[in-house]
């Protein structure tokens, strides 16, 4: 008996461990918390207490995030008549809120609205000409004339320039994204002369033509030199001239064994000084003048010799 | 006929700091005496990928060019010039499979007529200045000059040389 008491003395004793482990712990607990929050409330709000072991229900009270809200465009305060050079005074990618036109860019499908200017990249890829409106441009140029100086009214026509002004340099100058601002083509000078400026003999003609060769034009009377084998535009543009100068004084001497030229290192045919003169002549036993039907043989004599046995020639000539 | 060279004035003086007074004159008078050239023409040459920009661009060179009272004209071809490069489309197996890519260059042209030196160099300075991304520039300029006074003067030797001459053709 004595012992069955005890037996539920015990289990009396563990209930209660047990019943107090599992209700009257946690009332205290959250009674003691409660306490301690009305005590740090009356001090100070902000600080709170370091909980180590988390416990169901208690959780942290999240601030609200704080909305920005986002301006209306520029576009709405923008007067009618304001200075838009000051608005977009330099090159600058495509702005929404800025650009007061109701701009649509971009490729959709058929039935569908073509994209707002709004987060619009088709209109942010493509450089735009915003900062150069017409009167902006004419500000520019206005402030600009400063540095020009008018064309010389003298020379208002392309013939006045070509009698004046004979020689023509022409070079080129370069401007692209590159890693270097210095393009070798810039060095080329073409330099162009009109041959009559010149004041040049018969012989001489003659000779600056040979040395020349395929660089004069007959059509046009030009002479073309090209020089890109120095490095530099200037040293090109000394060679040119020196080739000139070289030229025109040379073609003016008369060497020695320029007398050697023959009937074969002609130009052309003149029959007046040809060998079929002088067996004309001779067969005749007269003077070329008084030979009847002298002139016609001396013209197809020299057209033959000069423009050669081409067919249509022939056939225009004798048909 | 000729005016002087605004802008080389303009840049002798900001060039470098001038220790002297005689230093400064002779500066002056250096850029008094150098003369403006003439250009006959200035040809502008422009590529780029986008037609639309260069489009654009040639209005506001043209533009320009009318307010510095300059007479031009533009044109451009009617075809873009396509350079392709066929590569494997793999690293570098499976020769049957390839890509291609293209290069379409747009081009457009702009002759400017009778330009002293200070206008051609003010007003290239501020077209180049403006270009776009992504388009290139080409400037010639056909320079008048008259002929050199040694070439219009004959030697007298040579004159000379003429009597025992040979008759020429």
């Amino acid at each position: 008996m004595e012992i069955l008491n005890y037996v539920k003395k015990l289990e009396y004793l563990q209930l209660t461990r047990n019943l107090n482990k599992c209700v009257l712990t946690p009332i205290l607990r959250c009674a003691s918390i409660a306490s301690k929050r009305d005590h740090n409330e009356t001090e100070t709000d902000d600080f709170k207490p370091l909980n180590l072991r988390h416990v169901k229900g208690q959780s942290n009270i999240r601030r609200p995030m704080r909305k920005i809200d986002a301006l209306p465009p520029r576009t709405q305060q923008m007067a009618i008549d304001q200075d838009w050079g000051s608005v977009w005074p330099g090159p600058r990618t495509f702005h929404p809120a800025t650009v007061p036109l109701p701009l649509r860019q971009g490729y959709v499908k058929k039935g569908e609205t073509i994209p707002n200017k709004y987060g619009n990249a088709e209109l942010m890829k493509i450089p735009n000409f915003l900062h150069l409106t017409p009167p902006v441009i004419k500000r520019q140029c206005e402030a600009l004339k400063k540095f020009c100086t008018p064309w010389p009214k003298a020379l208002d026509s392309d013939e006045k320039c070509e009698k004046h002004f004979p020689i023509e340099v022409a070079s080129s100058n370069y401007c692209h994204s590159s890693p270097s601002i210095r393009d070798p083509l810039s060095r080329i000078i073409t330099v162009k002369l009109r041959l009559s400026s010149l004041k040049l003999d018969k012989h001489a003609k003659d000779k600056f033509l040979r040395l020349v060769g395929e660089r004069y034009d007959e059509t046009t009377d030009i002479l073309t030199l090209v020089t890109d084998r120095c490095p530099t535009k200037k040293q090109n543009y000394d060679y040119a001239m020196y080739l000139i100068t070289a030229l025109y004084h040379e073609s003016l001497t008369v060497e020695e064994w320029e007398k050697l030229k023959s009937e074969a290192d002609m130009e052309y045919y003149n029959w007046n000084d040809s060998k079929s003169k002088i067996n004309v002549e001779k067969i005749f036993g007269k003077e070329s003048k008084n030979i009847s039907h002298i002139d016609e043989y001396s013209e197809s004599i020299s057209n033959l010799m000069n423009e050669g046995k081409q067919f249509f020639y022939l056939i225009n000539l004798y048909a | 006929m000729f005016r002087l060279n605004n802008t080389s004035m303009f840049r002798s003086f900001f060039r470098a700091p001038l220790s002297t007074a005689t230093e400064a004159i002779k500066s002056v008078e250096a850029a008094a005496v150098e003369l403006d050239k003439l250009y006959k023409t200035v040809q502008i040459e422009l590529r780029g990928n986008d037609p639309a920009v260069l489009t654009s661009f040639v209005k506001f060179a043209t533009t320009a060019g009318n307010y510095l009272n300059v007479q031009s004209h533009s044109w451009h071809l009617r075809k873009p010039t396509h350079t392709r490069f066929t590569v494997l489309k793999s690293v570098h197996i499976y020769k049957k499979h390839r890509v291609q890519y293209e290069f379409r260059t747009y081009y457009s042209f702009i002759s400017y007529k009778h330009l002293t030196e200070s206008t051609a160099s003010t007003l290239l300075e501020y077209i180049e200045r403006n270009l776009p991304e992504g388009v290139a520039l080409k400037a010639t300029s056909v320079e008048l000059q008259q002929l050199p006074e040694y070439l219009l003067e004959q030697d007298p030797e040579q004159f000379t040389d003429d009597s025992n001459k040979v008759s020429h053709v």
